[in-house]
C-alpha cells in the first residue's frame, strides 16, 4: 500500500506545526487593535501611511503633539519663542527625559534627528515637511534654536505632526538605516515586535517621564486584518477591542451588539473632484459651476456613505486651523443646465471621470456622480484607477499639456492641521503634477499671493484674513466639485476606554485603559 | 532513478533563468513608478527623484538587470522597495504559514476527496453517488470568500468555538484550511470518481473478481491503485496552486501568507519582492511536477525512468 506513504509524510509537518503553535494564555491587560493595512515602515520620517505614524506614537514623541481634537500641545518641548521676522524659533526642552535605551533626551538629540531628515543622501520620504529648516543650533542641553530659510508660520504644526518624532541618537548610530526595524523613542510604550503582514506589538515602558501618564495597559497589539467584514467579525468575537475603519454597511449590525460602541466622528478628510482647468470644457468657469450645481451631495452622502458624511462647507474641513466655512453649493440641476447652455454646451458634453482609489465606496461614488451628471446632459465614462495607474496617468505626468486627466475623484487630509497644507499642495500655481497634487491645474495669482503671504506673517489675524480671502476666491472659481467630508467610523469594545480616532484618521491612545 | 533526478534538477536551471528574464521585463513594464508610490502623495518631485536614486531605479534597464542577475547568482534577491527588508526575509516570514496551511488543506481534502470519489464510483448512479457529487459540485462552485465569511460567522461569532484571524494555535488552522480545501476536495472527488469508474470496467478487474478475490481487495488494491495516476497529477497541480497562497482566503482570515504579500508588493510596485515571489512559485511548480513524476513510479512500478 505505497499510496499511504503519502499521507504519513504529509501528516508529520502538520503535527509538528500543531505542537509549535501551542496556545498561549492571555494576560490581563492586553489590548488588540485590528488595523486595515500592513505596516510599510516604522521610521516616522520615511512613511506616508497614517496608520504607521499613528502606531509610532506609542514609542515615539515629538517636540509637540496633537491631542484628540487636533489641538497642539507641548510634549518634549515645554515652550518656544519666535523672532520678530518669523525666522528663528527657540525651543525650551523638557529635562530629565530618557530614551528607552537610556540615552538622555536633549538639544543634541533634536539636532541629530532634524539633520538626519535634512540630509538628502538619506533620501527620506518626508523631507518636504522639513525643507524650510536652514540650521539647528544647540544653545545649551535644554535649549535649541532652529533657523528657517524663509518665514513659515505653520512650522509648529509641522513639528506636531507624527512624523516629526525624536529618535534616540544612540539607536540611530547603532542601527543606521535599520532604525526602521528597531524603534527607540521616549514614549509610553517600548517596541516588542513587528511581523510583516501580521502585527506590530508594544509593551508598557515603566520609565516614562510623565508619571501621570504611565501606560495603564501592559501591551497593545496592532493586528493586520485586511478584510472589512472580518474586522467587524473580530470585534464581535472579542478577539479585538478596537477597529477602524468599519464598513458603513456593517455599522448598523455592530450597533446592535451590546458589547460594542460604534463611534462616528467628523474627520478632516475632504473629498472632491478636480476638473482640469486647462482644457475645454473645464476652462470655462461656468461649466465648473454647473458641475457643482449638478450634484446632489446630500443624496451622495446618504446613498454611498450611508449617512456617514457631511456636505462640504468650503474646501477646508472645519477642524483644520483657519478653515473658512462657506455655504454649500446648492443642488440645482436647472441652473446647471442654464449655465452649460450659456457656456455653449446646451446639449452637454462627454468626458471622463477617474477615481484615485478602487475600493468599493469610491467605485460607488463615481457611479453615483456619473448618474447625476447624466441628468444635466454630461456623459462621463468612469474608471477607478489602481495605485500604479494613478501614478502613471495623473501624478507623474511631466508636461501639463499631456495630462489626460479630466475629472478626478480624490480625497485629502491636511495632516498638519493647518490651512496651508490643505491648500498649497492642491491649489497653488506651483503645485501642478509632477511636483504636487494640483490635479485641477488651477492657478490664480491672488490665491498664490495670499498663500505665500500667510506663511510669512506671524500675526494670526492677518493670517486668518489671507486664508479667508484665498478660500473664498477658490470657492468662486470652483476648480473642483466640492463634495463632502466623511466621518471616521470606528468600533470599540465597551471594556476599552481612551482609544480614539483623530480627525485625520490617526489614533490617539495616550490614556487607553481596559476594564476587567 | 538517481541519474533521472539529477537530469531533472539540471533541467530546471534554464527554465528558471528564462523565468527571471521574463519576470524582470514584465514587472518593469507595469504602469506606475515605485519611487513615486514609495514617496507618497505628500512628497515633492525632488524627493521622488532622490528615492528613485536610492532604490537604484535611475539606472538604465539593462544595467539594472545586470545587477539583478549578479546579485541573484550570489543568492541575494535584493531588498524590498517598500519595507527596506531583504526579500529573502520578507518571503521567509510568510512562507511557513502558507506552507502549513496548504499542507493541512491538502491532507484533509485528499482524504475526503479520495474516500468520496471511491464511494461514489462503487455505488455509482445510486444515492451515495448523487449526494456526494451534489456536494462536490457545490464545493467547486461556492466562492471561497463567501464560505470563509459564513464559517467565521457561524463558528467564531455565533458559537465562539474557534478563533477567526491569525495563525498562532492549531485551532487557527481549522477554518482557513476548510475554506481553502473545500474546492480541492471537490475536484479530487470528481477526479477520483471519473478515473475509478473507468478502471473498474477494465478486463483485469473482471479477472480479479473471476479468480475469486474479495471485493475489498479488488477495489482497494487493484482498482484504486490504477485509478490514482490522474488523481496524483491533479493533486500536484492543486498543491502548486495552493502554495502560491490563496489571496482570498488569506485576506478573509487575516493570514500572514504569501498571497497577501504578493498583493501588497504589486500595489507598491515592489519589483524585487514580485520577482522573488514569482521565481519561488515557478521553482515550486517545477519541484512538484518532479515529485509527481516520481510518485507515478511508486504507484505503478511498470513506469520506468531514464
Amino acid at each position: 500500500m505505497k499510496s499511504f506513504h503519502l499521507r504519513k509524510t504529509m501528516l508529520v509537518p502538520v503535527l509538528m506545526a500543531g505542537l509549535a503553535f501551542g496556545q498561549t494564555a492571555l494576560a490581563a491587560k492586553d489590548v488588540t487593535v485590528a488595523v486595515p493595512y500592513g505596516f510599510d515602515s516604522l521610521d516616522p520620517y520615511n512613511t506616508n501611511s497614517t496608520q504607521s505614524q499613528a502606531v509610532g506614537k506609542g514609542w515615539y514623541e515629538g517636540l509637540f503633539g496633537f491631542d484628540m481634537d487636533f489641538k497642539i500641545h507641548p510634549l518634549l518641548a515645554t515652550g518656544y519663542e519666535v523672532s520678530e521676522d518669523g525666522l528663528t524659533y527657540t525651543f525650551k526642552l523638557r529635562e530629565g527625559v530618557k530614551f528607552h535605551d537610556g540615552t538622555d533626551f536633549n538639544a543634541d538629540a533634536v539636532k541629530v534627528n532634524f539633520e538626519r531628515i535634512l540630509d538628502r543622501s538619506n533620501a527620506l520620504g518626508r523631507y518636504n515637511q522639513f525643507k524650510n529648516i536652514d540650521k539647528i543650533e544647540v544653545v545649551d542641553p535644554a535649549t535649541v534654536k532652529i533657523t528657517l530659510k524663509a518665514p513659515f508660520s505653520a512650522f509648529i504644526n509641522n513639528l506636531a505632526h507624527p512624523s516629526a518624532m525624536m529618535i534616540s541618537p544612540a539607536a540611530l548610530k547603532k542601527y543606521g538605516k535599520q532604525i526602521n526595524l528597531h524603534p527607540t523613542g521616549t514614549g509610553q510604550y517600548t517596541f516588542v515586535e513587528w511581523n510583516p503582514g501580521q502585527n506590530v506589538k508594544m509593551k508598557k515602558f515603566d520609565g516614562y517621564w510623565d508619571k501621570d501618564h504611565i501606560a495603564k495597559v501592559d501591551t497593545i497589539n496592532f493586528r493586520v486584518v485586511t478584510d472589512n467584514n472580518t474586522r467587524a467579525a473580530v470585534m464581535q468575537t472579542g478577539e479585538a477591542q478596537f477597529t477602524y475603519p468599519i464598513p458603513y454597511e456593517q455599522a448598523a449590525i455592530l450597533k446592535k451588539n451590546d458589547k460594542i460602541d460604534v463611534i462616528a466622528k467628523p474627520s478632516i478628510i475632504a473629498r472632491n473632484i478636480a476638473m482640469n482647468n486647462l482644457v475645454k470644457p473645464f476652462d470655462n468657469p461656468k461649466v465648473r459651476q454647473a458641475m457643482n450645481y449638478a450634484i446632489n451631495k446630500e443624496a451622495l452622502n446618504k446613498v454611498v456613505f450611508n449617512g456617514f458624511a457631511r456636505v462640504a462647507e468650503g474646501m477646508v474641513p472645519e477642524k483644520v486651523e483657519f478653515s473658512q466655512k462657506m455655504k454649500p453649493w446648492p443642488y440645482d440641476p436647472k441652473k446647471a443646465r442654464e449655465l452649460l447652455a450659456e457656456a455653449g454646451y446646451p446639449q452637454g458634453f462627454e468626458t471622463t471621470l477617474w477615481s484615485a482609489y478602487n475600493d468599493g465606496t469610491s467605485v460607488k461614488a463615481i457611479q453615483f456622480i456619473q448618474q447625476q451628471l447624466r441628468q444635466v446632459g454630461v456623459k462621463v465614462s468612469v474608471e477607478a484607477l489602481e495605485a500604479g495607474q494613478r501614478v502613471q496617468r495623473v501624478e507623474a505626468v511631466q508636461n501639463p499639456k499631456d495630462a489626460k486627466v479630466r475629472m478626478y475623484y480624490i480625497g485629502w487630509s491636511a495632516s498638519t492641521g493647518e490651512a496651508n497644507w490643505a491648500l498649497s499642495p492642491l491649489l497653488a500655481g506651483d503645485a501642478w503634477p509632477p511636483t504636487f497634487g494640483n490635479f485641477a491645474y488651477y492657478k490664480n495669482d491672488q490665491v498664490d499671493k495670499d498663500l505665500a503671504d500667510a506663511l510669512k506673517t506671524t500675526d494670526k489675524t492677518e493670517k486668518g484674513r489671507l486664508y479667508k480671502d484665498a478660500q473664498e476666491t477658490i470657492y468662486k472659481d470652483a476648480p473642483w466639485i466640492f463634495l463632502n467630508t466623511a466621518d471616521t467610523v470606528a468600533a470599540r469594545s465597551k471594556k476599552l476606554d481612551g482609544f480614539e480616532v483623530m480627525p485625520d484618521a490617526s489614533y490617539y491612545f495616550k490614556d487607553v485603559s481596559l476594564k476587567d | 532513478m538517481f541519474s533521472y533526478l539529477v537530469k531533472r534538477i539540471i533541467g530546471m536551471i534554464p527554465t528558471l533563468v528564462l523565468v527571471c528574464v521574463v519576470v524582470f521585463l514584465f514587472v518593469h513594464m507595469l504602469p506606475g513608478d515605485p519611487a513615486r508610490l514609495a514617496a507618497g502623495p505628500e512628497a515633492d518631485a525632488e524627493t521622488v527623484q532622490n528615492i528613485r536614486k536610492e532604490l537604484g531605479l535611475d539606472l538604465p534597464l539593462p544595467q539594472q538587470f545586470g545587477h539583478y542577475l549578479l546579485n541573484l547568482s550570489q543568492g541575494d534577491l535584493g531588498t524590498s522597495l517598500r519595507t527596506k527588508r531583504p526579500v529573502l526575509a520578507e518571503i521567509g516570514a510568510r512562507f511557513m504559514p502558507t506552507l502549513i496551511l496548504t499542507l493541512t488543506s491538502m491532507v484533509w481534502s485528499v482524504i475526503f476527496g479520495l474516500v468520496i470519489g471511491v464511494v461514489s464510483a462503487v455505488w455509482r448512479n445510486r444515492w451515495p453517488d448523487r449526494l456526494f457529487m451534489t456536494l462536490a459540485v457545490s464545493g467547486i462552485s461556492f466562492p471561497p470568500f463567501a464560505l470563509g465569511m459564513i464559517l467565521i460567522q457561524i463558528f467564531a461569532v455565533n458559537l465562539g468555538w474557534l478563533p477567526s484571524v491569525g495563525a498562532t494555535s492549531w485551532q487557527h488552522y481549522i477554518l482557513p484550511s476548510i475554506t481553502l480545501g473545500a474546492a480541492v476536495a471537490a475536484i479530487m472527488a470528481r477526479f477520483t470518481r471519473a478515473s475509478f469508474v473507468e478502471v473498474i470496467q477494465e478486463d483485469f478487474v473482471r479477472t480479479a473478481r473471476a479468480k475469486g478475490l474479495s471485493e475489498k481487495v479488488v477495489i482497494v488494491k487493484h482498482t484504486l491503485r490504477n485509478a490514482l495516476i490522474p488523481v496524483v497529477t491533479m493533486m500536484g497541480l492543486q498543491f502548486g496552486f495552493l502554495l502560491g497562497g490563496s489571496i482570498v482566503v488569506e485576506t478573509v482570515f487575516g493570514w500572514p501568507g504569501m498571497g497577501t504579500l504578493l498583493v501588497d508588493a504589486v500595489t507598491a510596485r515592489d519589483y524585487p519582492v514580485i520577482q522573488g515571489l514569482v521565481l519561488l512559485f515557478s521553482f515550486e511548480f517545477i519541484l512538484i511536477n518532479m515529485i509527481v513524476d516520481v510518485l507515478y513510479g511508486i504507484i505503478n512500478p511498470t513506469i520506468r525512468y531514464r
